[in-house]
């Protein structure tokens, strides 16, 4: 587990030295949420039943922004020849990134979440609903920006690429995630299990998708 | 073999020197559409040190790259089962974070010795000790080669280095060190084989593998 826990430690000493990321990725995500109600119009009635989905797309959109140069630094840097070498297979190391591209992203999203809610007038009692599917929404769609940012590797114009192969799949998070946000059932209602269902699914594909698209890219672009 | 088979044995390490081998049979390698690498064979056994000579585009770089795994043969039969370390054209380091930091990180993901000296004394091999605290990408083509071959100074005795231009922005004392450590790694039974335009080793009397150049 050691090599496992170096990756991580790794990605995270990189990402605070580019910390600036992570505030234009935190303000991306306010501004996508500020835009709606201006759109929208000074309507009370409107805007309430908005508030909760406005939340997941402006999130979905924001973590997804941050995936198109997950693997390229890495692949330009050489560092994945050397992960090839070493004890750490690429589906360890892809599921290294994951955990290190939400403790980056993802985490401080769900930290802002109360302000946003707050700002979008969310009742007090939707709050744990909200902030535990968004929790678990959150790592499941790290998982899948981790697939698209693997699939689209060595692709050029790979964002695009990635945007158009990602966010149809990002759908049933979506559909789950909100339903599960709006649950006046408690925290633990049936949508809620089936996102975390489809989370379970991403976690155990991901690393192994990834890893393999890793090795086909590298065979096709490689120096 | 697959490229696969070839990547799980080429991670398990050896503990005597009779497995400590690299046999290359009938090797093919295909990049694009063109058939760059043909019928090689090769051998090497430890203590052995193989100057890889050839003209741009002969497949220097593609041969190194099949042997690590990074690129799968066309045929033929790759067999190696000592660890392999690479330094290739690009140095793996990321340039926003310590050279120092780099090379940690380098050697837990491989399980090497991490301590605080064992990285202090790699660092010191190749005089990186005054640039090591800085960030990578301050740093000059030539000092980024220095930190990627610090790596060799944590390798294991039996390991195979795979070198691609080792000397490539490197200065006059520099290679010499490197001529050094390549030479005590080739007495400690281990092997290397580098492909290079310089004089490489030239003291230790390196066999040269000769790759003719573009096969149509």
């Amino acid at each position: 587990m050691k090599p496992f826990f170096a990756q991580i430690e790794r990605d995270l000493l990189i990402a605070w030295q580019n910390r600036q990321d992570l505030g234009v990725m935190l303000v991306f995500f306010v501004i996508i949420i500020a835009l709606f109600p201006l759109a929208i119009g000074a309507n009370a009635t409107v805007l309430d039943p908005l508030g909760v989905p406005v939340i997941w797309i402006a999130a979905l959109l924001a973590i997804l922004a941050g995936f198109d140069r997950l693997f390229a630094q890495d692949v330009r840097d050489g560092w994945l020849d050397q992960i090839a070498l070493s004890q750490l297979g690429l589906g360890w190391y892809a599921l290294a990134k994951a955990i290190s591209h939400w403790l980056t992203a993802g985490l401080p999203l769900l930290i802002m979440t109360p302000l946003m809610a707050m700002m979008l007038n969310i009742p007090l009692q939707q709050w744990p609903p909200l902030l535990v599917a968004l929790l678990i929404g959150s790592m499941g769609l790290t998982l899948l920006g981790v697939i698209g940012a693997a699939l689209s590797e060595g692709a050029r114009r790979g964002t695009a690429l990635m945007a158009l192969l990602i966010l149809p799949l990002a759908v049933p998070l979506l559909i789950f995630g909100t339903l599960a946000s709006q649950s006046d059932r408690g925290i633990i209602s049936p949508h809620l299990m089936l996102l975390g269902a489809v989370f379970a699914l991403l976690l155990a594909l991901a690393p192994l998708v990834a890893a393999s698209a890793l090795e086909i890219g590298e065979t096709e672009t490689g120096l | 073999m697959t490229d696969h088979d070839h990547k799980k044995t080429a991670r398990k390490t050896a503990p005597s020197t009779a497995d400590n081998y690299l046999h290359i049979k009938q090797l093919s390698v295909l990049r694009g559409m063109v058939l760059v690498i043909r019928s090689l064979s090769h051998q090497q056994s430890a203590g052995d040190i193989c100057c890889l000579t050839g003209p741009n585009g002969a497949g220097k770089s593609t041969l190194l790259r099949t042997i690590a795994g990074r690129l799968p043969a066309a045929g033929g039969d790759i067999s190696c089962a000592v660890p392999i370390i690479y330094v290739g054209h690009t140095d793996g380091l990321s340039g926003a974070i310590s050279g120092r930091e780099n090379l940690a990180g380098w050697a837990k993901i491989n399980g090497f010795l991490t301590t605080e000296t064992a990285i202090d004394t790699a660092l010191s091999s190749f005089a990186t000790n005054r640039f090591a605290n800085l960030p990578v990408r301050v740093l000059s083509r030539g000092q980024r080669r220095r930190l990627a071959l610090a790596r060799l100074a944590l390798a294991p005795a039996n390991s195979l280095w795979l070198l691609d231009e080792p000397n490539a922005g490197l200065d006059q004392a520099s290679s010499r060190i490197l001529d050094d450590i390549v030479q005590k790694h080739a007495t400690a039974g281990g092997m290397v084989l580098a492909a290079t335009h310089f004089d490489f080793a030239a003291a230790a009397k390196p066999r040269s593998l000769h790759l003719p150049g573009l096969v149509t």
